[in-house]
């Protein structure tokens, strides 16, 4: 028995479920202390989900977590501290008007005379724990709003660092940073002292050098845990992605580089974009890969005018066009669906087909009026290019899966008679079944001589739908590679900003 | 192991401030919304001086905190909401009934306005606790919520006196409305006791939360703090506040009138906003807001002195608020492109 120590964390078959989307089901996972070991999974694979438990935001409903042997259920992540688990978010947890030794201590702050917060001794003890985690060069009495991103990320790892004696949670914890070397350094002292590390990352490379083990999440289950030395790339690939082929394989002949240009971006500076040329073609899916802020957010939201560009050109369909509002874009023949699709894209409150035909309602209209027959007749034919069924269109479309939102919308933009769609994330969050119907809609609406200009968060679907691939790093186009070329190794390098130029010369020295 | 323990133990670089240097204060004052409204009160007063010589006299001060007083304790107290990130229109409610009740049974002497007093922060409170537990238990919309228990009050205020009349408690009336050691209006006393316990506030775990919750919930949540336990505690607070208000309105006017708080309720969120508090929560002051109180009533004042009919006020309170936010937008803009460059 006592050859065998017990795992530091142990989670048994944990089942989550939203109503009637199930998030996590049957996954579990074993964390020895010491050890660094990577969850894996694609977006919407139940990752956060499982973050979120751990670290006491959410409760699951079946299942046993243990920690050292004993029972783990904790209700808040106050709770989950005190049991010595400890979680840098993804979305930071960090409110904007605290200062950065407020953010590091709440929400027990330091004292001083009469029991009350003294500022100075809280700026005190926070200017040891940045010390201790070599953040020495920030100033504990800065606000939060005041730090660029980078730094934001580094406080909220720190935070969680404190509190983490047992069990860490890092989730994405470099999407906003450059320098890795300074959290693989804290990440070894902490297992150092027995503490095991759960890394979520996109970045397999990163993955490789700190973490031994994997374990593969799919769909919210747990499909596999393997030793990373002795898995290839391809094999964890595989195991993220399951065997199925994706549908919207390209198709042959994608338009060549005497196709007419649809599109055509030159040099845009501006809302932080730092000169960005590319191009989209007739027929086109142009793809942008990008880590998190490249500047692929602005540069979107430059081209609907919603953010100003100080200089550079757009041409659409050849023809100089300077963008004032999202409306005057969908005038141009560019349609945009949004990334926030809560936020900035559906009426909740409204049905599918209103929310289908709302940029249309002019042309639908009879007589001045918007009747629902209209509507749903407008809307029927829109939601069947995205294979919508056509029982939702009545429904209230906050009532619908966040698949089915996003296939209204995709309709909702192809329905403006646009020629070109600029889609950013659209599958983000989106179950396997669904993500497969935007693709082969994205693809009906190519092949019908319309272009797309796609960002997506994950690579994997750029590999496999975008006939080019841009890359932006630095808030500038960084690469271009050809459908042929596109391979995820190679993405992923120019991705973190590694020039491929020295694998080619090497090639064609060879 | 212990690359940790050996790191904590060594010495903290030294050349890193712990608080901030004056002029950063300086600068962070200039662009609060308190002092832009507490400038806006200096002119104001100038102005003032200019056309009444008798403004700098001990009765104009006396006279100018009693009048400001009843919306400045509102004010406050709907900042408390306002910071979290919520609306309270029981304002209105709370001070209708407390001002009824004052003048249907007045209670007389010192220990009946302690009595009074007591009564009317209990009065508030419990409102508070009602909208508290509808806000921040049950989650509910807190305009929503807070327009109900308004009503609520209003028609309790109509059952307690269905017409304007009775009459307040002549120590509360004459006494309370005077100034001790001659010149320092016992008002102002209260006022100062109310910002005195806000400072104090301030620095505790509610004070730091009440600003956390309202910036971003889910971020207060994460790093552990209680967000309905702070949300509760603030209209709670706030309710007290109006509590106080109408026990000072009664004060003011010697007698009940049913419909007496309906006026602060538009006020209330004017003096809020001129004190530069962000109706979207998490940012602004107490402090800011009863300045902004009293320079509305001190408007009225001057627009008098000069000579403006009365009714011209609304219209001269209503521009000076659309100046005093655009003004106060322009110096943020300023100050946060000043600090990213």
């Amino acid at each position: 028995m006592s050859s065998v120590p017990l795992p530091r964390l142990q989670a048994e078959s944990v089942t989550k479920s939203y109503g009637a989307t199930t998030a996590l089901e049957n996954v579990s996972l074993e964390l020895v202390a010491g050890e660094v070991h990577a969850l894996l999974g694609e977006n919407g694979a139940g990752k956060s989900t499982l973050v979120k438990i751990l670290g006491g935001v959410v409760r699951p409903n079946s299942g046993h977590i243990r920690i050292d042997g004993a029972p783990y259920a904790p209700l808040s992540t106050l709770d989950a501290r005190r049991s010595g688990v400890a979680t840098a978010f993804q979305e930071l947890s960090l409110a904007p008007n605290l200062t950065v030794a407020e953010a590091l201590l709440l929400p027990s702050l330091k004292r001083g005379a009469l029991g009350l917060v003294s500022r100075r001794r809280t700026a005190q003890a926070a200017a040891e724990i940045l010390h201790r985690y070599h953040l020495g060069d920030v100033s504990p009495i800065t606000e939060i709003a005041s730090l660029s991103l980078a730094q934001r990320q580094r406080i909220e790892i720190v935070r969680a660092m404190q509190h983490a004696s047992k069990v860490l949670v890092l989730d994405e914890p470099t999407a906003a940073l450059t320098d890795v070397e300074w959290l693989f350094r804290l990440v070894r002292q902490a297992t150092a002292t027995g503490t095991a590390v759960l890394y979520i990352s996109h970045r397999l490379a990163e993955v490789r050098s700190l973490c031994g083990t994997a374990t593969v999440l799919r769909n919210g289950r747990s499909v596999a845990t393997v030793d990373l030395s002795d898995a290839s790339d391809a094999d964890i690939f595989e195991l993220m992605v399951g065997r199925t082929k994706m549908a919207g394989d390209r198709p042959p002949g994608a338009p060549g580089p005497q196709a007419r240009k649809a599109l055509e971006l030159q040099d845009i500076v501006g809302a932080k974009l730092r000169g960005v040329t590319l191009d989209v073609r007739e027929g086109e899916i142009a793809g942008i890969a990008a880590l998190e802020g490249q500047g692929q957010r602005e540069l979107f939201r430059t081209l609907v005018g919603m953010e100003k560009m100080t200089s550079g050109r757009i041409l659409v369909a050849g023809k100089p066009f300077q963008p004032s509002s999202p409306r005057h874009a969908t005038a141009a023949g560019l349609s945009f669906l949004p990334e926030e699709r809560k936020v900035e894209g559906i009426f909740a409150t409204l049905s599918t087909a209103a929310n289908i035909v709302l940029p249309v309602t002019q042309r639908i209209s009879r007589g001045g009026f918007v009747w629902p027959s209209l509507e749903r007749k407008g809307a029927a034919a829109a939601a069947e290019a995205v294979e919508l069924s056509p029982r939702y269109l009545d429904f209230r479309i906050a009532d619908l899966s966040g698949g089915n939102q996003q296939k209204a919308l995709l309709a909702r933009a192809m329905m403006t008679g646009a020629h070109t769609l600029l889609l950013y994330d659209p599958t983000r969050g989106v179950d396997v079944g669904t993500k497969q119907a935007i693709y082969a809609a994205i693809r009906a609406f190519t092949s019908k001589g319309g272009s797309v200009l796609l960002y997506s968060s994950e690579l994997t679907e750029l590999i496999h739908l975008a006939d080019r691939c841009f890359i932006l790093y630095g808030a500038r186009v960084f690469a271009e590679f050809a459908a042929e070329e596109a391979e995820e190794p190679v993405l992923v390098a120019a991705l973190t900003g590694y020039s491929r130029k020295d694998q080619t010369e090497a090639g064609a020295a060879a | 192991m212990n690359m940790q323990s050996l790191n904590a133990a060594a010495p903290v670089a030294t050349d890193i401030a712990l608080t901030p240097s004056t002029a950063t204060r300086i600068k962070r004052l200039l662009a609060s919304g308190a002092g832009i409204i507490a400038i806006l009160y200096i002119i104001l007063y100038f102005l003032y001086s200019l056309w009444d010589p008798s403004a700098l006299t001990a009765d104009t001060v006396l006279n100018l905190t009693n009048n400001a007083a009843p919306l400045a304790m509102a004010a406050a107290g709907e900042t408390l909401v306002v910071l979290s990130r919520g609306f309270d229109l029981s304002v209105a409610g709370v001070i209708s009934l407390t001002n009824v009740i004052m003048a249907a049974y007045p209670l007389e002497g010192p220990l009946g306005a302690l009595q009074s007093l007591l009564i009317c922060l209990a009065i508030g409170g419990v409102v508070g606790i009602v909208n508290g537990y509808l806000v921040a238990v049950l989650r509910l919309q807190s305009i929503a919520a807070t327009l109900g228990t308004m009503i609520i009050c209003q028609g309790l205020a109509l059952v307690v006196l269905d017409a304007p009349g009775g009459t307040v408690a002549d120590f509360v009336t004459y006494d309370l409305t005077d100034v001790v050691f001659g010149v320092v209006p016992i008002t102002g006393l209260f006022v100062a006791a109310v910002v005195v316990l806000w400072l104090i506030c301030r620095c505790t775990n509610f004070g730091v939360a009440l600003y956390v919750v309202g910036a971003d919930e889910t971020a207060a949540n994460l790093s552990g703090i209680s967000v309905v336990r702070t949300r509760f505690l603030a209209f709670v607070g706030a309710g007290m506040l109006y509590g106080l208000s109408g026990f000072m309105l009664s004060a003011q006017t010697a007698t009940g009138n049913p419909n007496g708080g309906a006026s602060f309720l538009m006020l209330t969120f004017a003096a809020v906003a001129l004190g530069g508090t962000s109706l979207s929560g998490g940012r602004g002051g107490l402090v800011g807001s009863i300045i902004g109180a009293a320079t509305l009533m001190l408007l009225q004042k001057v627009l008098f002195a000069g000579g403006v009919s009365s009714f011209y006020t609304g219209i001269f309170q209503g521009v000076m608020l659309v100046l005093a936010v655009v003004f106060g937008a322009v110096v943020t803009h300023v100050f946060d492109r000043r600090s990213a460059s």
